[in-house]
């Protein structure tokens, strides 16, 4: 008893707006409404921040699943939630040249009281991730490309 | 634009500057058993003390205490720390006391990070500790990544204006106007008619005092147009800006009113003018000439002319001559201001033709028509419309607001207005109880789907009207009324209803007018968000930043929001929003000066090559421009930010393909440090996870 190790949790990363999605979480903490710790909510002021390279790398790290969670239409920059979209969008590509199952990365829309649309995205990413396991299996599975040479 | 000489280049702004090694003091609150509950705190503690340079790593049951503070404030001055990394409740409600604190301790404020894990941790983990432990360990954790690449920040500072600009002379600007001036800033309203009161003045007793609309209105009109800080142009209109929050210059674009002052004799001048025009003062139930006054006793008291529909065809002229001049372009000019308050106000929605029989049949009209209608009746005898005494009348709830997708037929642009218009309710009910009152004789049956009188004294409406034999049925979205003409020919329409309070029972009532309760949609000011760069909601309404925390403010920074331009809202809401805009506006330029959160662009001169990506990208003009500079004698392309402009919505940081941009305090090494720190295998934590 105790020597048994349990298999590694796999980690969702939330990607959280501060207009939304953030508060979003904190009104489901004040909900007292349980939720699995394997979930990372990191706050944002916009997703639009990230270019498609950080999911990948993000997912080479050894996280398992992405939830952007934005402010959709009612993003209040201008033009960031359609920026937002695109970079995902190509971030897909990435992730199928690369060998990773697209819906681990999932784009949605939370408002700051949206507490039922958010709990109900963790708990499918919860249920899709007892599905596909970790991602560490697909990435062993494809080889890594040749690195791109970066900026300096 | 004229070309700017190029800036000669020193090499001293292209290294940032050396960084001491971390010291960091990490804290985790117990937060009076609200996190210690569930996490282990002391763990924690135990844990991220053997991180790399964790200089201290204390418990406290309540970090915000006073105690908790000067803590922390001694830990810094003792130990010498330069970074602190905070493990609490929600950074919004403490990130500023822990602010405050790192920076009595003499260290710059932005040398903190705030890591939330109460709401997003003890609070949402209650039966698994150890789960909820390990995932303080690993958010603290990505917090202690994060404050090893933090940089020390100041807040922007800039020149204001003491000068604000009002858009809309509805009631909501004309009191953010008012509440302006009175805190000693001067204010220039514009307003496109041309004339003053919006909405406002087309009520006649509102709810939920009853008071007359337009004296009430007049008497804030007085105030504004005789206050020595404000200054009005009607007939208005906003065509470009450039600048940012403390000092926006706004070009104006007026267009001539046509008529003198108050033109002795201008009746007959009205008189004389051949074109008839439907009048929007009664939403097109009566005509009025092409050069008018909006009502008696309207503001300005001056007569217009209406440019759209003129005809230049001289006969107004010919009877005055004097005070009228045919004339209509005059040129733009600039003001300067440090704020901008958008009061543009909202329409009501036009039903589609044919909807609920909308312009089919005459006796259809909207509540805006009915209020009209009921001002312009005399008080003896009959209600009389098209031609027929009024004895039955159908109000019909919800027309335009709370529409469903595959329900109802979307608006032009694809979407359908989901939302509660939140004033019809009662003033629909308002209506009947005027109606009620006027002409006892007539029956009135109330079609709605929900009633939703929220506001204090409104329920009364409904309790009113439930007692004076007002006839309720409720219908459900998806059986929504059918109005068709009477085949008896009794009266003019019947109303075929499926009535939810008698179980969906199919009910015809017969009616000699029905009224269409619209919702409000946002006026039509494409040309403004595009102007000033401003989010329209999914409902079209303009977007405050955050509707709890930040009420009124726009992303843009010195640009608020007032009234109905923001969402549906009574005459008390809109005057409170104008309120609270004109206190914002005081508070960012009473001092003359403006301090602004540095969480702005940043662009990394090394590694800027001058694409142009970043520009392309951003939608907020003029917030980042490439500038030639002259490097080892070459002339060279590079991204330059106006902090007072870049909103830090970082959508040049994904755009730029050299890393070279990064939104201060928040940049993409921050976000890579602390992915890393969440995927990391932490030593510690094996037993805790195993
Ligand atoms: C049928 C009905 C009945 C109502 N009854 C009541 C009631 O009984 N009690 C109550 O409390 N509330 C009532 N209301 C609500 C009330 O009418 C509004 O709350 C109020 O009029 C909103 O004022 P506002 O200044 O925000 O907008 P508005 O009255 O729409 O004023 C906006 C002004 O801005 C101007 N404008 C627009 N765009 C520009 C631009 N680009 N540049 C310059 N100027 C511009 C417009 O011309 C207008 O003058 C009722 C509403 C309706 C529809």
């Amino acid at each position: 008893m105790g020597s048994e190790r349990k298999p590694p949790q796999t980690k969702v990363l939330i990607l959280a707006s501060l207009s939304g999605g953030y508060r979003g979480a904190d009104s489901v903490g004040q909900l007292h409404t349980d939720y699995p710790s394997n979930t990372y909510i990191l706050p944002v002021i916009s997703a639009a921040i990230f270019p498609e390279s950080f999911y990948l790398n993000s997912f080479e790290q050894g996280i398992d699943a992405i939830l952007v969670m934005f402010s959709g239409t009612d993003s209040p920059f201008k033009g960031s939630a359609e920026k937002t979209a695109e970079i995902i969008n190509h971030a897909y590509a990435l992730m199928k040249e690369r060998g990773i199952d697209t819906r681990r990365l999932r784009l949605v829309a939370i408002c700051t009281v949206c507490t039922a649309a958010f709990l109900r995205e963790i708990h499918r990413m919860e249920a899709l991730l007892e599905e596909i396991g970790p991602v560490s299996a697909e990435l062993s599975a494809s080889p890594a490309p040749e690195p791109e040479p970066q900026p300096a | 634009m004229p070309e700017k000489k190029p800036k000669p280049e020193t090499p001293a702004t292209f290294a940032r500057l050396p960084k001491e090694a971390p010291r960091l003091g990490v804290y985790i609150c117990y937060c009076g058993g609200n996190i210690s509950d569930v996490v282990d705190c002391e763990r924690v503690a135990k844990v991220l003390g053997e991180q790399p340079d964790v200089i201290v790593a204390r418990t406290n049951m309540s970090m915000c205490s006073d105690a908790g503070q000067a803590m922390i404030e001694e830990d810094i001055r003792e130990h010498k720390l330069n970074r602190v990394v905070i493990g609490a409740c929600s950074p919004f409600l403490h990130e500023q006391t822990f602010r405050g604190t790192v920076s009595r301790a003499g260290l710059n404020p932005y040398y903190y990070h705030h890591v939330g894990i109460r709401e997003q941790d003890s609070w949402v983990t209650h039966d698994d500790p150890e789960g909820a432990t390990a995932k303080a360990i690993r958010l603290m954790n990505a917090g202690l990544a994060k404050a090893r690449h933090l940089e020390p920040l100041e807040p922007i500072r800039l020149e204001a204006k003491k000068h604000a600009l009002v858009i809309g002379g509805g009631v909501a600007g004309l009191r953010a106007a008012l509440d302006i001036a009175e805190r000693g800033l001067k204010v220039t309203l514009i307003e496109k008619t041309p004339f003053l009161g919006g909405h406002m003045a087309q009520l006649e007793s509102v709810f939920p005092t009853d008071e007359e609309a337009r004296p009430a209105l007049h008497e804030l009109i007085e105030k504004v147009v005789h206050h020595p800080k404000v200054t009005i142009y009607t007939s208005t209109v906003i065509v470009a800006t450039k600048g940012c929050v403390g000092d926006f210059q706004v070009q104006l674009r007026p267009v001539a009113r046509g008529v003198r002052g108050v033109a002795p004799g201008i009746q007959a001048a009205i008189e004389a003018c051949p074109v008839e025009v439907p009048d929007e003062f009664n939403y097109g139930l009566t005509r009025r000439k092409a050069i008018y006054f909006r009502y008696p006793g309207c503001h300005p008291p001056t007569a217009a002319i209406d440019w759209e529909h003129c005809t230049l065809c001289g006969e107004c002229a010919k009877v005055n001559p004097k005070d009228i001049r045919l004339e209509r372009e005059m040129t733009t000019f600039q003001i300067t201001v440090g704020a901008i308050v958008i009061a543009t106000g909202f329409q009501p929605y036009e039903p589609r033709p044919g909807e609920y029989g909308y312009g089919e049949y005459p006796e259809v009209v909207t509540l805006p028509q009915f209020i009209r209608i009921m001002a312009m009746a005399e008080d003896a005898g009959e209600l009389m419309w098209n031609g027929h005494p009024v004895r039955q009348v159908a109000m019909i709830h919800c027309v335009g607001s709370r529409q469903v997708p595959g329900v109802h037929e979307p608006q032009p642009d694809g979407k359908v207005n989901d939302y509660c218009s939140r004033v019809c309710c009662t003033a629909t009910l308002q209506a009947t109880a005027d109606l009620r009152r006027r002409f006892p004789q007539i029956r009135i049956f109330d079609l709605y789907e929900d009633i939703r009188t929220y506001g204090r004294g409104h329920e009364e409406y409904y309790r009113q009207a439930s007692l004076s034999g007002v006839r309720f049925l409720r219908f459900h979205t998806e059986q929504g009324p059918v109005v068709i003409a009477d085949p008896t020919g009794e009266h003019p329409l019947v109303v075929k209803v499926n009535d939810y309070l008698t179980w969906g029972e199919e009910l015809e009532v017969p009616a000699d007018l029905v009224v269409l309760a619209v919702g409000m949609m946002p006026g039509p000011i494409e040309d403004l968000i595009d102007v000033l760069k401003l989010s329209p909601g999914n409902d079209r309404f303009l977007l405050e930043v955050h509707p709890k925390l930040r009420p009124v403010e726009t992303a843009v920074t010195g640009i608020v929001l007032a009234g109905t331009a923001q969402s549906p809202m009574n005459i008390q809401e809109s005057c409170a929003a104008a309120e609270a805009a004109a206190s914002k506006v005081a508070g960012l330029l009473s001092q003359g000066l403006v301090e602004l959160e540095p969480f702005v662009a940043h662009v990394d001169l090394g590694r800027c090559t001058g694409t142009g990506a970043c520009v392309d990208a951003c939608q907020y003009e003029g917030a980042i421009q490439l500038e030639t500079r002259v490097i080892d004698g070459k002339e060279v392309q590079r991204a330059v930010i106006s902090p007072a402009i870049c909103v830090g919505c970082g959508v040049c940081v994904s755009a730029c393909p050299n890393r070279a941009i990064d939104v201060q305090g928040w940049t993409l090494a921050q976000y890579e440090a602390m992915v890393a720190a969440i995927a990391a295998e932490i030593p510690a934590l094996v037993e805790v996870e195993a």
